[in-house]
């Protein structure tokens, strides 16, 4: 398998396919972390295994061209890129070509068949959720068939659904405390890609630069409802918070809200528009 | 009151010369001061009447050091806080003064810092990064709000027993029983990890420990400080020697996974950039704000037209590094950074300065 991804890489770099290749490879201390094969004899760097939890889709913005800022300007096209992904990252990357933030002409995907990965040994609750082992967009699909497949049941969501008001506010605020303002989670989201937060505008001053619970508190629900019917579960807010906030249970609750009401789930394909940033002539508004 | 009555009234009675840096306790003769926990715990209670005692809390699965109660609230086995000591005198958020106005007219108000505080286990990474920081904010021109809080703070130590598993202090000159930097210092003593027969060893550093001793129980027994287990070094450049590297493609190539945010400053117990703005109070007055800021963030050094002279995130990252061991040493003396390791521990995406020693050694 390894070998597959290794000289699949290396003939995408030799052709000239592709100027950089996004995998993983092994870091320091036992971690495997994100890497970027720009020479083919480097991609024996490359590996794959259960530790390979990054959602790689997160690093296609940086080799996106800036958009042309005059009227009517054309995007240049980036040197294209290869990139690997697991099933639960190709909806990413169905949500960023939906959106045009990535051409699906300037993308290389290696999509690898996957049974869950494991952060520190532990297997991952969202793999158990996770309803595909096969990535739903690909060029070339490497691994073996998968065996089995997760279910969502929305189990923990709705547990906390069974709180009262009061409850869940104490939750979250204890939760949201220990939030350091540090955008990790942000940042390594590939559906958060503005240019400029709302966190962290100056002018108007929406949020300021206060690290305090009411900021803390603001950010993390603004984030949440701006990936209503984006987030496609990825989980690497979570998995990248330094402070252990259960990121993924608000995401969640708020794709249950947008299943449940609109019968669609994020990054499923790139064609269907998510429901938010659509608009139905026969829909009704009670503005 | 003068800042320097208030911090004579925070020490208490007894206050004597410092004695920082001189041959503490009784080393000399192969004695130490033990006291057990339980009375360690006692003296705390004591002290917490008097003073904010802030120490290592479990919040969730995290150690803090948060202002306690009293010691029940302690943890006191821990390896290291999840966080430095560094919001308790570089506060993430501090209100400078605020403007309101009524019918007299305008009324500045400048809110009190806080009055004394304890700060017990400290690690002697923390404890030296507050000693780099002094550095800076205590230079003039000096930062009176940084000075008043660290004059208005005692520092009881705890020493490592060994070297956590991203810890890499002794790299930068420090031992995890290093003593120097703290007011007393605390080495646990027998009984390993079990609560029966543990005590801790007492050392006096300095005369505003000693002035916070008061009445804790201490035995006087034959033996030396167990001696902590420390690895290998990293060897760390002369400040002088990293000009050369800055040209590198190593940056661009290391800052390829870099994701931009700002975890690794705000784990740091010496980064210490902050920014200051004014904002609007309800009642339409308005209030100075500073608050941390970080280098690695996309915004840091956007200037009036929109400019921003360190636009990529390879430039941001280098900047991280040489800050810690060029600039910061070249203009202030310390190398600004002590090894913690936290930024290790905790970047999502495996940026390990220990790594990046090593690799700019062999550039």
């Amino acid at each position: 398998m390894i070998d597959k991804i290794r000289a699949k890489a290396r003939e995408l770099l030799e052709s000239g396919q592709v100027h950089c290749f996004i995998g993983y490879e092994e870091g320091t201390r036992g971690k495997v972390r994100p890497a970027f094969i720009y020479e083919p004899q480097d991609a024996d760097r490359l590996i794959w295994d259960e530790r390979c939890t990054y959602n790689l889709v997160t690093y296609l913005h940086q080799f996106q061209s800036a958009p042309n800022p005059r009227p009517g300007g054309v995007r240049e096209t980036p040197p294209p890129v290869g990139i690997l992904v697991k099933p639960c990252d190709s909806r990413s990357l169905n949500v960023l070509f939906h959106e045009e933030q990535v051409e699906r002409e300037g993308v290389y995907v290696v999509g690898l068949t996957c049974q869950g990965v494991k952060v520190n040994g532990q297997p991952q609750a969202r793999c158990q959720r996770c309803a595909e082992r096969v990535p739903l967009v690909y060029d070339l699909v490497l691994g073996g068939v998968p065996k089995t497949v997760g279910r969502e049941d929305y189990a923990d969501v709705v547990k906390l659904e069974g709180l009262s008001p009061g409850e869940r506010l104490a939750f979250w605020t204890k939760e949201f405390d220990r939030c350091i303002r540090c955008y990790a989670c942000r940042q390594a989201c590939p559906a958060c890609y503005c240019f400029e937060c709302v966190a962290e505008q100056l002018d108007p001053p929406w949020m300021g630069i206060a690290i305090d619970l009411p900021q803390k508190q603001f950010f993390h629900v603004m984030r949440a409802y701006h990936l209503a019917g984006r987030c496609s579960g990825c989980n690497a807010c979570e998995e990248a918070c330094p402070m252990g906030i259960p990121l993924s249970l608000l995401n969640r609750k708020i794709a249950r809200e947008v299943e449940a009401l609109f019968g669609y789930k994020a990054g499923q394909d790139a064609q269907t528009p998510p429901p938010l940033a659509t608009f139905k002539k026969e829909e009704e508004l009670s503005l | 009151m003068s800042a320097e009555n208030r911090a004579q009234e925070t020490r208490g009675q007894g206050d004597k010369e410092t004695r920082r840096g001189t041959p503490t306790m009784s080393e000399a003769n192969g004695t130490m001061n033990i006291a057990t926990r339980d009375d360690v715990a006692a003296w705390l209670d004591g002290l917490s009447r008097d003073l904010t005692l802030i120490a290592p809390k479990a919040v969730e699965d995290r150690v803090l050091y948060r202002p306690v109660a009293g010691s029940a609230e302690i943890a006191f086995d821990f390896g290291k806080a999840d966080l430095p000591a560094k919001e308790y005198f570089l506060p993430s958020t501090h209100v400078l003064f605020s403007v309101e106005k009524d019918k007299e007219g305008l009324r500045v108000e400048e809110p009190s810092l806080e009055e004394g505080r304890v700060l017990f286990g400290l690690r002697p990474c923390d404890a030296r990064a507050l000693r780099v920081l002094d550095a800076l904010f205590l230079k003039e021109p000096v930062d009176p709000y940084y000075a008043e809080r660290r004059e208005r703070t005692t520092l009881i130590g705890l020493a490592c027993r060994e070297m956590g598993e991203e810890c890499f202090c002794t790299s930068l000159g420090l031992a995890p029983d290093d003593a120097s930097d703290v007011d007393l210092m605390l080495t646990e003593v027998g009984g390993g990890r079990q609560e029966e027969g543990k005590g801790y060893a007492v050392q006096v550093v300095t005369a505003k420990g000693e002035a916070i001793l008061g009445n804790l129980r201490l035995r006087e027994i034959a033996g030396a400080l167990p001696e902590p287990a420390v690895r290998e070094k990293t060897p760390v450049l002369e400040a002088e020697a990293w000009s050369r590297y800055f040209d590198h493609a190593f940056w661009a190539r290391l800052a390829d996974r870099c994701l931009s945010c700002r975890l690794c400053t705000y784990v740091c117990p010496t980064c210490r950039c902050f920014d200051v703005r004014d904002y609007e109070t309800p009642n339409r007055g308005v209030e100075r704000l500073q608050a941390w800021d970080s280098c690695m963030a996309e915004n840091y050094r956007r200037i009036a037209g929109g400019h921003d002279p360190r636009p990529t995130k390879a430039q941001r990252l280098r900047n991280r590094f040489y800050c810690k061991f060029c600039y910061y040493p070249q203009d202030f003396g310390p190398i600004a950074c002590v090894g913690c390791g936290r930024c290790i521990a905790r970047c999502p995406v495996n940026v390990d300065v220990v790594e990046v020693l090593q690799n700019v050694a062999t550039l």
